[in-house]
């Protein structure tokens, strides 16, 4: 079973007055997330990532196509229940404490009452932040945000963990914990979608990855056959094969 | 899996972070200072002079009653016992004569801290405080990830509507209660109807939180949710009053389109004007306090209808709301 599907999925932003006009972000997008892959979706700036990504999470509604989550279309809410989201620029109550808002989602995302605070008490741990779970929000840092930003997204033990560009403000310790988070979800063989520019991270962690350019998906398979060197066959580093994908969009 | 389902839990989960949220903002401890300021005044009063049950009043009596001190020799001959006492403020700081008996002296001054501070300044300051509060929720960097959980965007904006409305609601059964309590205790008057401000100032206030609310999910500004709240606050006033004007009255020169768009206006629009004449009733402050006069006009032509003002108004705070769910529901983040 995929973790996600997207057929033929388009979508338009509508701009000026009365929404006549339209910015395409996504064009005719057809791209499966096999379960159990951790898979990269990777492009230059405003290739439609974050929007592919907010799609799938039903945060925006589709323009044209269809979208599967975990077995289920997206419009059915439910499977969200069995997701978890991290993105880049968290803005949390800023009233609650760590605590409070890991009980707050996890309650949200339908996690039983009992056992919720045992359960938060483990994550914060996890994310090393058991010191501070009392503390408002208010008074985190960008990387204590981001580390929380984690907890929040384990909360309700996803099968599909969705990371958009997860490092960002985090230390070396927080990228470290990162990435044993994704190499256990690997292991355990669910699956992490991984939107991301740092490309060591996504060598290091990614078995498949999709190229998006312009909207629209440029390549999209193993990772090591998009790190195979079509002229001699060796390995060619990330960055070399990326670049003349990334040029595709720059050309359309 | 929680067998709750994700309606109840979303809601139930909401009103609980909205209380926190409310806990958290300077306006909540503002409005607690407010209430104990009250509570304080309340536990100042005294009242002295003849009880209720002394008060016979005179066919010919006016609305305004003479000091019992002028009271002349005619009317004490005529064997009328005239009413009257002295009212003393802030400890005995303040001391007035008063026309009226303990009882009712009592209930006006409630009549003043519920129809008039509470539902007036109260649920402007209500309105106020908790205007940033969607608008600042619904910043695409605060909700997406509570918007990617499995919970349905409408039942969200209900839990926090549905929390706002109840921490207010607490608000105001701490101001009435407090202020009952602290005035029986002062007074020895305990006025069972004075908790109808409870309720009234639950509805008032829902009713002009469900357009807060949508213009907040429309716009996201907390500016427009304040400036637009209370613009419609006093178009509501304006409606209610000037169709209880032209009904009662007969006002002339008025055109058939003209009528129909202020009868319309009134029974599509909140009638905020109609709940205080309800609490008025309530508090039978008739007997001791001058109505507002247009009330009293529709009142006489059977043209008030207490029930439908009350149903009507709910009902379109209702459809308000319903419509911010919509546009919340289909909104890209």
């Amino acid at each position: 079973m995929a973790a996600a599907v997207f057929e033929n999925v388009a979508k338009t932003y509508p701009t000026g007055l009365f929404g006549r006009g339209g910015v395409a972000a996504v064009r005719g997008v057809t791209l499966t997330v096999p379960a159990g892959s951790t898979f990269a979706l990777l492009g230059p700036n405003r290739a439609g990532k974050t929007t592919l990504v907010k799609m799938l999470l039903s945060l925006t509604a589709p323009t044209a196509g269809t979208i599967t989550r975990l077995g289920a279309p997206a419009t059915a809410r439910a499977t969200l229940g069995r997701v978890g989201y991290m993105h880049e620029n968290h803005a949390f109550p800023r009233y609650l404490s760590a605590s409070d808002l890991l009980e707050f989602y996890g309650g949200l995302s339908g996690v039983p009452a009992a056992g919720l605070t045992a359960k938060a008490d483990a994550l914060l741990a996890r994310v090393g932040l058991a010191d501070r779970k009392t503390e408002p929000i208010a008074r985190f840092s960008k990387g204590m945000v981001q580390r929380l930003g984690l907890a929040q997204a384990l909360v309700n033990d996803p099968d599909l963990l969705i990371l958009d560009e997860p490092t960002e403000g985090l230390d070396l310790s927080g990228r470290q914990l990162l990435r044993e988070v994704v190499r256990e979800f690997k292991a355990a063989g669910k699956t992490v979608l991984l939107v991301s520019h740092v490309l060591p991270e996504v060598e290091e962690l990614c078995d498949r990855v999709a190229v998006l350019a312009a909207g629209r998906v440029v390549y999209t398979g193993p990772l090591a056959d998009l790190l195979r060197d079509p002229k001699t066959g060796g390995r060619r580093p990330l960055e070399a094969a990326l670049r003349p994908l990334y040029e595709q969009g720059v050309a359309a | 899996m929680n067998p709750v389902p994700s309606t109840i839990r979303t809601v139930r989960w909401m009103v609980r972070d909205t209380f926190r949220q409310s806990v958290s903002t300077k306006l909540f401890w503002v409005m607690l200072g407010l209430t104990g300021l009250c509570t304080a005044f309340c536990l100042g009063i005294s009242v002295s002079g003849t009880a209720a049950e002394d008060r016979v009043k005179h066919p010919d009596e006016l609305p305004t009653y003479m000091p019992k001190k002028y009271a002349d020799d005619k009317v004490k001959a005529e064997g009328i016992r005239v009413a009257g006492g002295e009212v003393s403020l802030g400890f005995g700081l303040f001391k007035f004569e008063v026309t009226k008996s303990r009882a009712d002296s009592v209930k006006l001054i409630q009549l003043w801290l519920a129809g008039v501070l509470a539902d007036t300044a109260g649920v402007l300051l209500a309105l106020l405080w908790t205007a940033g509060f969607l608008p600042g929720f619904l910043e695409p960097h605060a909700v997406t990830v509570l918007l990617a959980k499995p919970a349905p965007r409408w039942a969200v904006l209900l839990g926090k509507y549905a929390g706002v409305v109840l921490f207010v609601g607490l608000q105001a059964v701490l101001f009435v209660g407090g202020t009952w309590v602290a005035t029986g205790l002062a007074t020895g008057v305990w006025e069972g109807a004075y908790w109808y401000a409870v309720p009234l100032l639950v509805v008032n206030f829902a009713v002009f939180y469900a357009v807060s609310a949508f213009l907040a999910v429309w716009t996201r500004s907390t500016v427009v949710a304040v400036f637009g709240t209370l613009l419609f606050w006093l178009l509501c006033w304006g409606m209610n009053f000037t169709h209880h004007r032209v009904v009662g009255y007969d006002v002339a020169g008025l055109t058939p389109a003209a009528a129909f768009l202020i009868d319309a206006g009134y029974w599509v629009l909140p009638k905020p004007l109609d709940l205080s004449g309800i609490f008025f009733d309530a508090l039978r402050a008739g007997d001791y306090s001058a109505p507002v006069p247009e009330l009293v006009a529709v009142k006489e032509r059977g043209a008030f209808h207490p029930e439908l003002s009350v149903v009507t108004s709910l009902l379109f705070a209702a459809g308000v709301l319903s419509l911010a769910a919509y546009e919340f529901r289909t909104m890209d983040y």
